[in-house]
């Protein structure tokens, strides 16, 4: 998730509770693999907010001002990791169908083929 | 039962110490169950707690202390070795293929014919525009590339954000003077690129129905997909007006 080798993902917000079987997950996450996730991505602001009563979630905030958030309750901490690499490895874009593989804004090098072309 | 399983294990146990006999165990238990049992009922407690006593198989023969050794180093090897995975790939395949050998890790990236470099630092990669155009192949797919196009390919899996690939199997190139025709590849070509994300795909939803046979189903689906943004093509010369005259 680099744009020209900027990374897109500002901040991290992993809200949680303390009191709720949903969030054990995220509790271990927090506990295991957030620091090594911390270290691996230091320009990556990562908050832990406590959010009693909720489900746990993770809020990817991008830089075009684009929220993704993913819902993580009951998950183990592995798949937590899983989905807050995801959120870090992708743009902030807008999650639709594909128009073409191929994003190019000079299509023709040699110019184009038409069918009055000699060559 | 229990008391008398415990005293034939006891007296396996016993018989095993002293020496190998292959006698029939269950005539020297009965005989064994009157002289033994009042003597060892207070041991039986402490005895029944320790897991060698019961291993998963029965056995009365001199194999048994191998047996017991072979699955401890089983399990021994086991917690080792999976190790090993999780230091070197975190999210790569977890069965036990050798997928920890770095060569088999740049055998699989030249299956795909991505090499990865190393990760981009604080360089200027990013140029202008050059007309210039290289068809790529990436898998199955093939693209006609040209600097600064963005590519969606299926998801490459040894590489990160941020990392430069150099692809390799290039099929042709092209600029506004000549035209190089590989068969089927160029040996000296070389498209540079930086994984720009990897993403999933939208939902697709895959529905299949039979009509009057009671028969639906529905499955979704997202295709993990990574971007690339090529950089920099090599192996033609860029210049725009004719050098040579062939």
């Amino acid at each position: 998730m680099a744009l020209r080798g900027v990374w897109q993902l500002q901040k991290l917000v992993v809200n949680y509770c303390d009191w709720g079987g949903s969030s054990r997950g995220i509790r271990a996450f927090m506990e295991t693999h957030l620091p090594a996730f911390r270290e691996k991505n230091p320009h990556l602001e990562v908050v832990t907010e406590l959010v009693r009563g909720q489900h746990p979630n993770l809020k990817g905030i991008y830089k075009n001002h684009n929220e993704r958030v993913v819902c993580v309750r009951n998950l183990p901490p592995e798949d937590i990791l899983l989905q807050a690499t995801r959120l870090r490895n992708s743009l902030g874009r807008k999650v639709v169908k594909l128009r073409t593989r191929h994003v190019t804004k000079r299509p023709s090098v040699q110019g184009t083929w038409t069918t009055e072309l000699k060559m | 039962m229990a008391t008398r399983r415990c005293l034939l294990r006891l007296l396996s146990r016993r018989l095993v110490a002293h020496g190998p006999q292959p006698l029939a165990l269950a005539s020297i238990a009965s005989r064994a169950l009157n002289t033994l049992a009042q003597p060892l009922a207070p041991h039986c407690p402490r005895v029944l707690d320790s897991p060698r006593l019961f291993p998963s198989r029965c056995h009365f023969a001199t194999r048994s202390s191998g047996d017991e050794e072979e699955d401890e180093d089983d399990h021994y090897e086991k917690e080792g070795s999976e190790d090993e995975w999780g230091e070197e790939e975190a999210l790569a395949a977890k069965p036990p293929s050798g997928k920890t050998a770095e060569e088999k890790v740049a055998e699989a990236a030249e299956i795909g014919y991505a090499v990865v470099g190393p990760l981009g630092d604080d360089e200027k990669l990013f140029k202008p525009y050059e007309p210039v155009f290289a068809v790529v192949q990436i898998g199955s797919h093939q693209f006609k590339v040209s600097n600064g196009d963005s590519i969606f390919t299926e998801k490459l899996k040894f590489c990160d954000v941020n990392d430069k690939l150099i692809l390799n199997r290039v099929l042709m190139l092209g600029s506004q003077t000549q035209t190089v025709i590989g068969r089927p590849s160029l040996p000296d070509a070389a498209v540079h690129a930086v994984v720009e994300e990897h993403a999933l795909d939208a939902k697709v939803i895959i529905f299949k129905k039979k009509r009057r046979k009671n028969y639906r189903r529905t499955k979704g689906h997202r295709q993990e997909l990574t971007k690339l943004r090529i950089t920099n093509i090599e192996g033609i010369d860029k210049s725009e007006t004719a050098a040579v005259a062939a």
